[in-house]
């Protein structure tokens, strides 16, 4: 029984190394073009509120901007979780860890959602 | 090998690293003890968490732009002072490190290119170097 449990974590883990690495690449790709759509290739390196919602009113940037969010907030709260188990915690407090970076992950995404509708609805 | 070099099982991630820090956080900056690999590590545990705290900040400031032109533009006139645009560069050091680092950290965790992995550290080092410049550039021409 026990051994069947620790296969099961291990296979989790692995998962999770495996997300963890994945989601970094993408992460490569993804926040490169934030940086160069957002900071490099725009006079005064920033968007203004104009240039904001004009941006994003495009389908595809929306679309390629709600992939990134969803990505970056996947790899930020996998990786502060890994961080936070490595701490030597106790079986309950790893749960509560699990649950906390979990929502708070739910929170950014809904959160990042509702503001890009908002601003969509502007457009 | 050094009691702070010692092998320490990830719970996070069991069987995949073979050496990290003890528990105690402070132990994470003893440098002195450590191997380059080691400190590439840590440092891309600490960049990690100084990133999420900015990625939190960052969407908060977003909800700027929900107060229209004269919210979101009054934050824009802050943000490209000297001042925000020389944390925009530390913050991109940080972004780069980290994310060079832990696509080395990923191609050793998989077993791929291990022979090579000091060549591998020095050649991500200096395209994380070059890039940096690049964009230090680019941010403060505006």
């Amino acid at each position: 029984m026990t051994h069947v449990m620790d296969t099961r974590n291990q296979n989790r883990a692995g998962l999770g190394w495996l997300g963890q690495a994945v989601s970094g690449v993408l992460l490569l790709i993804l926040l490169g073009l934030h940086m160069i759509a957002h900071h490099f290739v725009v006079k005064g390196g920033l968007r203004d509120y104009q240039e904001v919602m004009s941006y994003i009113g495009n389908p595809v940037i929306a679309a390629i901007e709600l992939i990134f969010l969803v990505v970056v907030s996947y790899h930020a709260m996998l990786g502060l979780r890994s961080v936070l188990l490595d701490l030597g915690l106790g079986k309950s407090q790893e749960k509560w860890v699990t649950r906390s970076v979990t929502a708070l992950g739910i929170i950014m995404v809904v959160y990042g959602v509702w503001l890009m509708s908002t601003l969509l609805s502007r457009v | 090998m050094s009691p702070v070099d010692s092998p320490v099982e990830s719970k996070a991630y069991p069987g995949q690293s073979g050496q990290l820090p003890e528990h105690q956080v402070w132990r994470w900056f003893a440098f002195a003890r450590r191997s380059l690999g080691m400190a590439g590590f840590v440092l891309n545990r600490v960049a990690g968490l100084g990133l999420v705290l900015y990625l939190l900040i960052h969407l908060v400031v977003l909800s700027q732009l929900t107060r229209g032109p004269q919210g979101w533009d009054a934050f824009i006139t802050l943000a490209r002072s000297p001042f925000f645009l020389t944390l925009d560069v530390i913050l991109l050091a940080g972004i780069i490190g980290h994310g060079l680092n832990g696509l080395r950290v990923a191609l050793i965790g998989n077993g791929l290119l291990v022979p090579w992995q000091r060549r591998l550290l020095v050649v991500l080092a200096v395209l994380g170097i070059v890039l940096w410049v690049i964009a230090a550039v680019l941010i403060y021409r505006g």
